[in-house]
């Protein structure tokens, strides 16, 4: 993991900030350590994100056979939109900006805003390789993942 | 007295139950643990649960009537609908009443309810912030608000940029749903948009708002109320309206299946609803004469006409773009110009229009000898990272 990696914010957060819970707390904990964390079964490996109970079998209590674990922080683009507008107000310095639902390489189904200097060409333009990249709000006590094209 | 026909007829064959303060635990969890605790308790599987109703106290401050991403997806079931029932604290008893009738429709033999609330856990939290009693009720689990997930085009037109992407769709071929539903609503003095029609060069020329979404392709903001009652088909036959009959409903879940499979973003979880509803009534697609579609944006439609198979997969953008549902074309579909140019009610403006063309009361966009109408619906709490998830699907027919 690079140093171009990491972002640091420290103007005022204006946006409608994350809705942490007890399901996800732990996911935002890793984002603090620039790690992406997902959901895994102990017992098959399956990968999940959000949480889940695995799928392919029966579950222990509270889903207990399954843990958060790091993944590798790359996907691919699987569609994304351009906005134009900005329906929230914190967004009005930002547009346009381009919000992608990134495919993990482990396979759930991550969304987030582009950053970096690549952008798709349009809207045919998908299945670009991008890593995640984490922006720290040391202010706010929260980092935000987001993502670049590195390919 | 006789019994009633209903009487001993339904019986509850799972029990779970998550007792105690549960600190360290979402709602969510304790409800998905709750259900299979009772799934396991009747010796059923995940797969065995095609229905599921959340009884949820409803009221209060904020959205504490509703969390996003639901219990069912979490866990994994295999429910065909999910929605939430009750009253105040009037949760099993409506809850069970609701159940009952999908039970004896044939579309779900095992339907799971659950309640479940964490509020004294949360009251203790937000005590600590100096809020007081239920000031903790918010959208819980909506993941894409704070990078720039503001309103629903922010995640819906990620279904026609993804449709667009793997089937080679265009912006002109969603355009041409936009503007036949236009052109219904030309003949619909009730529509927002009626003497206002528009041309393919419009929707391209209207603001691209989130691109591939133009302004036109979005669904209206309106005021408004439908209502309509229900009754059983003896006491219809001695009212004064000609009655709609009610021939067959099915519902489907994205969360099922399809969500899972990332289809999501392509289709609709049309599949179990058609077979359920079109099953019910004992007809074919061949059979409907008329459709209402929802239509919150235009890919909706798009979805729903390859998924019911008015053509295959990937090909309804030339069907919409060769007028097919159109005025004169082969299927009339939206005829009152649906939520695009008509006036948005979810699926009660799709409903009233559905009525009116069984009665034959829709004036000059009447569809001939107009005998079986299809209305469907969509919705539902937001799913990380973005999907609506519940399909409906209601069959009016003019004869019974
Ligand atoms: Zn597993």
């Amino acid at each position: 993991m690079s140093e171009s990696n990491v972002i640091t914010v420290t103007a005022e957060w204006k946006k409608p900030r994350p809705s942490i819970d007890h399901d996800n707390e732990a996911f935002f904990d890793g984002l603090k350590q620039h790690k992406f964390l997902i959901w895994k079964c102990k017992t098959c490996g399956a990968a999940y994100w959000p949480k889940a109970y695995c799928q392919h079998h029966d579950n222990e209590p509270f889903a207990a056979n399954m843990d958060w674990a790091e993944a590798k922080g790359t996907g691919k683009i699987y569609a994304f939109n351009k906005h134009h507008t900005a329906f929230s107000p914190g967004f009005k310095d930002e547009i346009p900006y381009w919000y992608a639902l990134v495919e993990l390489d482990e396979g759930p189904l991550v969304s987030s805003t582009l950053v970096g200097d690549k952008r798709p060409k349009d809207i045919y333009d998908i299945g670009q390789k991008v890593e995640v990249v984490y922006e720290d709000h040391p202010n706010e006590g929260f980092t935000i993942p987001k993502f670049r094209i590195i390919g | 007295m006789p019994k009633h026909p209903s009487s001993g007829k339904y019986a509850i064959v799972g029990l779970g139950v998550i007792a105690g303060n549960q600190p360290d635990k979402s709602e969510r969890m304790i409800a998905a643990e709750a259900a299979r605790l009772a799934i396991e308790d009747a010796g059923l599987t995940r797969k065995d649960i095609t229905g599921a109703i959340d009884l949820r106290r409803s009221g209060g401050g904020g959205d504490r009537a509703s969390y996003s991403d639901a219990f069912t997806r979490v866990l994994g079931l295999s429910n065909n609908y999910y929605y939430i029932n009750g009253r105040g604290g009037a949760l099993a008893g409506l809850g069970m009443a609701t159940a009952m009738s999908f039970i004896d429709r044939g579309i779900s033999d095992y339907v799971c309810l659950m309640g479940a609330v964490t509020d004294w856990s949360q009251a203790q939290e937000s005590k600590k912030k100096g809020y007081r009693g239920m000031a903790h009720a918010e959208k819980r689990g909506y993941w894409g608000k704070f990078v720039g997930d503001s309103t629903a085009v922010s995640h819906h037109s990620w279904m026609a940029a993804r449709h667009m992407a793997v089937y080679g769709t265009t912006s002109r071929q969603l355009g041409a749903i936009s503007v036949a539903q236009r052109q219904w609503a030309q003949m619909n003095p009730e529509a927002r948009m009626y003497g206002r029609p528009i041309t393919i060069e419009d929707h391209q020329n209207s603001p691209l708002l989130a691109e591939p979404y133009h302004m036109l392709d979005m669904s209206l903001v309106s005021d408004g109320a439908v209502a309509f009652i229900l009754t059983s088909a003896e006491r219809a036959k001695d009212l004064k309206s000609k009655p709609a009959y009610v021939m067959g409903q099915g519902f489907g879940e994205v969360s099922s299946t399809v969500w899972w499979d990332k289809k999501n973003f392509t289709h609709m979880a049309v599949e179990p609803a058609k077979k359920q509803a079109f099953g019910q009534a004992g007809i074919e697609l061949k059979d409907i004469d008329c459709v209402q579609f929802y239509d919150c944006f235009t890919a909706e439609v798009l979805f729903q006409i390859e998924d019911y198979g008015f053509c295959k997969k990937g090909e309804g953008g030339a069907f919409v773009e060769a007028g097919n549902m159109a005025p004169g074309g082969t299927i009339p579909i939206n005829t009152s110009g649906g939520l695009l140019s008509c006036y948005h009610l979810g699926d009660l403006t799709g409903l009233a229009e559905s009525v009116r063309q069984i009665r034959g009361d829709a004036g000059q966009r009447q569809v001939k000898d107009c005998e079986l109408v299809m209305t469907t619906g969509h919705g539902g709490e937001l799913v990380s990272p973005g999907m609506c998830s519940i399909h409906t699907c209601t069959i009016l027919g003019a004869n019974p």
